[in-house]
Parts: structure tokens; sequence; C-alpha cells
């Protein structure tokens, strides 16, 4: 019965091939700006392996009392850190010959916008890093004004004048804010507030 | 028989006091909304909002999830026929052909068929849970360690092997997921493992900022990295109706896609997209209409697939309650708000939380009436949200992200794993590695460990553990079946056409 489902599928995926994002097709773009395909993808490869090789490192101080069961604590993290170097492993030799196989090409420009998405994790980064002092309403209203201003750029809009981020950061205050209140009186749920009031 | 009908209409009265009402409703329109809206998923909608389960009680927050989860399914299908941008992957399908049909001015008939089809299928199939649940929970019972062990393998499997295009890709996925999940305390031992001396990672990484950071923030990023400049259009709205000869070809389709979702959302298959794909396969094999698949698109092939979908999105509960298995994103997450609450999914569920989990069934009759009203008179409502402008909408969804990731624990630290986890969902966008089996292995691997190693302590340490038992055994043939046949098939294939 698998066998059958598997041929059903493969050639209903087959049929779709020509639809939109469907059916494997060859990789012949950069995914990521500057470096060349094979590159960028033994890149990938060596990050899996090297996630594995400091699983490894950190499994050597997980205790092995195994108890009854013949496996203790420190067996999965043993397992998935040989795994995990085992893929890396793979990846880097399928990226040095000919690249990924069965690669699905990845949507959108075949460049990356670095100046555009600067601007976004700019906004994560001074949400993450004020959240604390200036409370979630002021912090969030920022972060909304610098992804704003970013996605903007990405559509090749332009980051537009101070008049412009005046009233993105309002915009972000008035989403934040409906948020804030709603956790913080109906659900009573803690978020960070610039005063003890509760409304700010 | 008598006990089950008792049992529901217990579950009528929890789920259809005002309040729990109220929740199921809410659920249901923010489901439908962000099913509408690019970006947001149902998984990560309910991540975000998983700091509600330290204050609401869990009957109504269970509730409201699964309204979201249902919601989003119906709102999905909307997007993919205007816009030709699935959301979810189990409305891909729907793309192919409701998105041709409504380009020849049937949008209307398109959406129609889909919601109609959508409530068909989600009513049949809750019926089918309300029936089978009890049953499959009475069979859990009689489970041990050794058999929960290798089901969960088998969802890891079927999540990460089959499902993906490239085995290796899928393993990667699936094992940093396990990897994100040894973080914290060894459920067993109480052993700390992987915490590098931060006090943050003693409780473990939470759910929400892994869903969140690779999903939503992932996609935020990915936007204005790469998708800045895709343009899109947005297909005209005409009057949502049917006429009789679209009745005649869609309720078969609907039927028929009931029955194939199903027994696909019951078992550890991971999620929709295999059924989907069969059901258009099938709807395209049966119709009289040849002509009109791919061409000026078939309404069987949005019938079929739709409730296909909902079916399947349905079934996942059973494998969810009965034996503590998710089988899609989603429910994973559902699984976590559920761990919040200290509640053991399970086959204990059904006597020990028994009132939740009847009314969370009663919930989803109620759900699918709303739906159906939400989606069809109006639709035009709804389409007004694919109006807001891409910037604004994804820099809100920040907003929303912070409100999930910091409300949780509130920690800033998690903020910025949350940017971590979002910049490496970007890279696994990228190199096409699926993102499904990082969310599963994380929240499944822990239990998968535990249960593994209980099976081993019952075998004294001996792996005969897991041959002995008939019903483990048997368990252990389907494990490598699937991990072997539909490569054999694929090699089978490959030497016919060389041949």
């Amino acid at each position: 019965m698998l066998a059958a489902l598997s041929r059903l599928h493969i050639a209903t995926a087959g049929r779709l091939g020509s639809g939109p994002a469907l059916g494997p097709k060859p990789n012949t773009e950069m995914p990521m700006s500057g470096l060349p395909n094979q590159s960028s993808q033994t890149l990938v490869g060596a990050g899996v392996g090297i996630v594995g090789a400091v699983m490894a490192w950190g499994a050597t101080f997980i205790s092995s009392d195994a108890g009854y069961a013949g496996v203790g604590p420190n067996a999965l993290p043993w397992l998935v850190s040989a795994v995990l170097i085992i893929c890396g492993g793979w990846l880097v030799w399928e990226a040095r010959s000919g690249g990924y196989r069965e690669m699905e090409e990845p949507s959108g420009a075949a460049s990356g916008d670095w100046p555009a998405v600067v601007w976004v994790v700019g906004g994560i980064v001074a949400n993450a890093s004020l959240i604390t002092t200036i409370g979630f309403i002021l912090s969030c209203g920022l972060c909304f004004a610098l992804a704003v201003r970013g996605l903007r750029v990405a559509e090749g809009q332009g980051g537009g004048g101070l008049k412009r981020s005046v009233i993105d950061l309002l915009t972000g205050v008035a989403i934040a804010a409906p948020v804030f209140w709603m956790f913080t009186k109906l659900l009573a749920i803690n978020l960070p507030g610039l005063t003890a009031s509760g409304w700010l | 028989m008598i006990d089950l009908w008792n049992q529901l209409m217990g579950g009528f009265a929890t789920a259809g006091t005002p309040i729990n009402l109220l929740w199921a409703f809410l659920g249901c329109v923010i489901g439908t909304g962000i099913g509408v809206l690019p970006g947001l998923g149902p998984a990560v909608t309910v991540a975000m909002l998983l700091p509600i389960t330290s204050q609401v009680e869990p009957t109504a927050s269970m509730i409201f999830f699964a309204g979201i989860y249902y919601g989003a399914m119906y709102g999905g299908s909307t997007t993919s026929i205007l816009l030709n941008t699935p959301g979810e992957t189990g409305t891909m399908v729907t793309a192919l052909e409701g998105f041709k049909m409504a380009k020849s001015g049937r949008a209307g008939a398109a959406l129609a068929t889909a919601a109609i089809g959508s409530f068909v299928a989600g009513t049949i199939a809750t019926i089918l849970v309300t029936l089978f649940a009890p049953v499959v929970a009475d069979f859990a019972v009689t489970l041990g360690p050794p058999e929960y062990f290798l089901l969960m393998l088998l969802a890891f499997t079927t999540v990460s092997a089959v499902l993906g295009k490239s085995t290796l890709r899928g393993m990667t996925s699936l094992f940093i997921g396990l990897a994100l999940g040894l973080i914290g305390l060894d459920q067993i031992t109480g052993q700390v493992r992987y915490t590098a001396g931060v006090p943050e990672f003693m409780d473990g990484i939470e759910t929400v900022l892994v869903a969140v950071g690779l999903f939503a923030v992932g996609e935020t990023l990915y936007m204005a990295l790469y998708e800045g400049r895709s343009k899109q259009e947005i297909n005209k709205l005409s009057s949502v109706h049917m006429t009789r000869g679209e009745w005649k070809r869609s309720i078969p389709a609907w039927l028929r896609g009931t029955l194939i979702g199903f027994p696909f959302g019951t078992i550890p298959a991971g999620g929709s997209e295999i059924p989907t794909f069969l059901s258009y396969a099938v709807e395209r094999k049966l119709s009289k209409h040849q002509h009109e698949f791919g061409t000026t698109g078939a309404i069987e092939g949005v019938a079929g697939p739709e409730a296909a979908n909902n079916a399947a999105v349905t079934a996942t509960l059973v494998p969810l309650l009965t034996l503590g298995i998710p089988t899609s994103v989603t429910a994973a997450i559902l699984l976590s708000a559920l761990q919040n609450y200290g509640i053991q999914a399970g086959p204990q569920l059904f006597t020990t939380s028994s009132t939740l989990v009847w009314a969370l069934i009663a919930s989803l009759y109620i759900g699918n009436v709303m739906l159906l009203v939400l989606n069809l008179p109006l639709v035009g409502l709804w389409v007004k949200l694919l109006k807001i402008p891409k910037p604004q909408l994804y820099a809100g969804i920040l907003i929303f992200a912070t409100v999930g990731v910091y409300g949780m624990r509130q920690s800033a630290f998690d903020l910025f794993l949350m940017l971590g986890l979002g910049l490496a969902g970007v890279v696994m966008r990228r190199f096409d590695f699926p993102t499904a089996p990082i969310v599963v292995g994380m929240i499944l691997g822990p239990l998968a460990e535990a249960q593994g190693r209980n099976a081993l302590s019952i075998g004294s340490g001996h792996w005969g553990v897991f041959v002995e038992r008939p019903l483990s055994l048997g368990l252990l043939g389907l494990l490598a079946a699937v991990l072997v046949l539909p490569k054999l098939w694929k090699l089978l294939q490959l030497r016919k056409r060389v041949g």
C-alpha cells in the first residue's frame, strides 16, 4: 500500500512540475549574495558539522550514569552530535560535487538586499536591548519604525524622511499599546513598562 | 454508544458556556485573519499566544487554540485562490486550480467550494474523531514505553525523511531540533545538559521562541533580504455562490477528499501535504472535465484537496489526544500548550481530563459552523486584509513576536535568541532545509528519549525489549518499511525509465 502511495505522490509531483515552486529544478543561481553557490553550500554544511562537534565537546561533560537502562543522559547527546557531524560532512560533500541534491529554487531575488535587512535586524536588536528600560510600548514602536524602514528600502521605495519615521514610530506605538494593555490589564501577563502604572 | 453520546453532550455543555463560545469565536476570527494574511501561520500564532496559558484555564485556551488552527485552514484557502501564495503546505494544491478558476472569473465559486468543502470535511472528520478517539485511547492504554518510543521514531522518520525531498537535509533539520531539545534538565536524572552556565538555558528553550524565531522573524528577514521586489497580483472577487452543476461536481469530491484526508491525519505521517496531493491526483483522474485542469481551473481540484486538508487537520487530534504524539507543527505546539498546564497528553487524558477533551471536540463542531458563517458571507471583509502594505504587516508581526517571546519568560535574552533563530530560519529557507522537523524534533525529542530509556530500563538494559513484544516488533517493521520502501520504489522507477 505504501508503495502505491508513494507512486501516486511522485506521479502527481511530476505532473505538477510546471506549477510554481513545485518539482525539483537545477539550482543555478546564487543562494546568498557575494558567494558562489558551491562555497555558500559548503559553508552551511561546515556549519552543521561544527554544531555537531560542539555538541560532542559538550557531551563529554555529561555524566554517563546509566542506571538500569544501560544508556545514560549522555547517550542521546552523543548520538545527536555524531549524526550532525555525519550530516555536515555529507552536505559538504554534496556541495563540492555539484551542489545539494534535489534542491528547490529559493524564491525571491538572486542576491540579498543587505542594507534593508540591517535595518530590520537593528530594530530587533534595539527592541531586545531597550525593552526593560524604556518599556514594551516605546521599545516595540522603535522596533516597528526601524523594521518598516528596512522593508520599505527592500521594496525599492527608499526609507523616507524624518516625517515618515515619526509617522512609523506613532503607528508602531498605536499597534503596541493596545496589545500591551490587553496582556497586562486583561490577561495579567507581565510585560515591562516605562512606569509601574501598567499603562505605559 | 450511549456513554459516548452523554460525554459528547457534556462536552457541548462545557463548550457552550458564553465564555467558552467567546473563546471559540475569537479563535476562529483570529485564525481566519492570520490564514488570510501572508507571513503568519496557525503554528506561529498559537506559539505567540502560549503566554496566555499562565492565566487562562486549560479548556478555554485549548478551545481558543483549536479555533485558530481550524480558522487558519479556512482563511488560507482564500489567499491561495485570490493571491496564489499558499500560506500553508496544505493549501498548496488549492492554489493550483483555485487560482486558475479565479483568473477566469470564477473566484466566487472556488471560494464557496473551498469553504463549504472545509465545513463538510471538518464536520465528518469531527464525527470520526468522536467515534474513534476513545477507542484508540482504550487501546493505547495497553502500550508500553517500547511501543511509544517506536511510535515517536515513526513520527520523526515520516516528518523528516519521507516528506521532504532530500532525506539528508530533513535529517539534519530533525537532529538540530533534537539538539535544541537537549538543552536544559534531563527528564529522568535531572542532570544539566548544554546550558553553558547560562541560567536561562536551565528550563530549556521555549517552544514559542523556536517557532516564532524560525517562522515569524525568519519570514520577515527573508522578506527584507530577498522578496522586497516580488510583485503579486490579486484576483478579483466575484459573487460567492455555486451553480447547480458546480454543486454536483463538488459534493463527491468533498466526500472523497474527506475519506483520503482523515486516515493520513491519524497516522504519524506529518500533516496534510500527501493527502492533498493524493486527492488532487484522484480528482484529476476521475473528472469528466479534464480540459479544465490546469487551464481554466476545475472545481473538483479545489473541492477535493480542501476537504482532504481539513479532514487531515482534524484527524491529527486523534494521535495528539490519545497518544500524545503530534503529527504536524501546530499539533506539536498544542502539545506544548498542554505541557505548560502540566497535562500529559496520552491515553489517560480521556479519563483524567475528560471534560477538557470532550469540550474540545464539541468546540470543533461549533467552530466549523462559526467558520462557515465567517467565511462565506463575510469573505469580502477578509479580502480587505490583503490590502495592508507589506512593510507595515511584517513589521507589525515583529511586535506580536515580541509579545509571545517576552511574555513567556520575561527575559530580554530570549529576544536575542529569537533573532538568532530568525537568521537560522533565513539560511534554512534559502538552502531548502525543511523547518517542521526542527519543531517536532525539539518537542517530541525529550519525550522520545524518556520513553526510550524507560523501555531499556524495563528490559534491564537489553535492546531486545524492542523485538520481544509483538506490537513493538510490528512497529519496528513498519518503521523499516517507511524508511526503505519509498527509496526502493524510486530506484525501481529509475531503472524502468533507463531500461
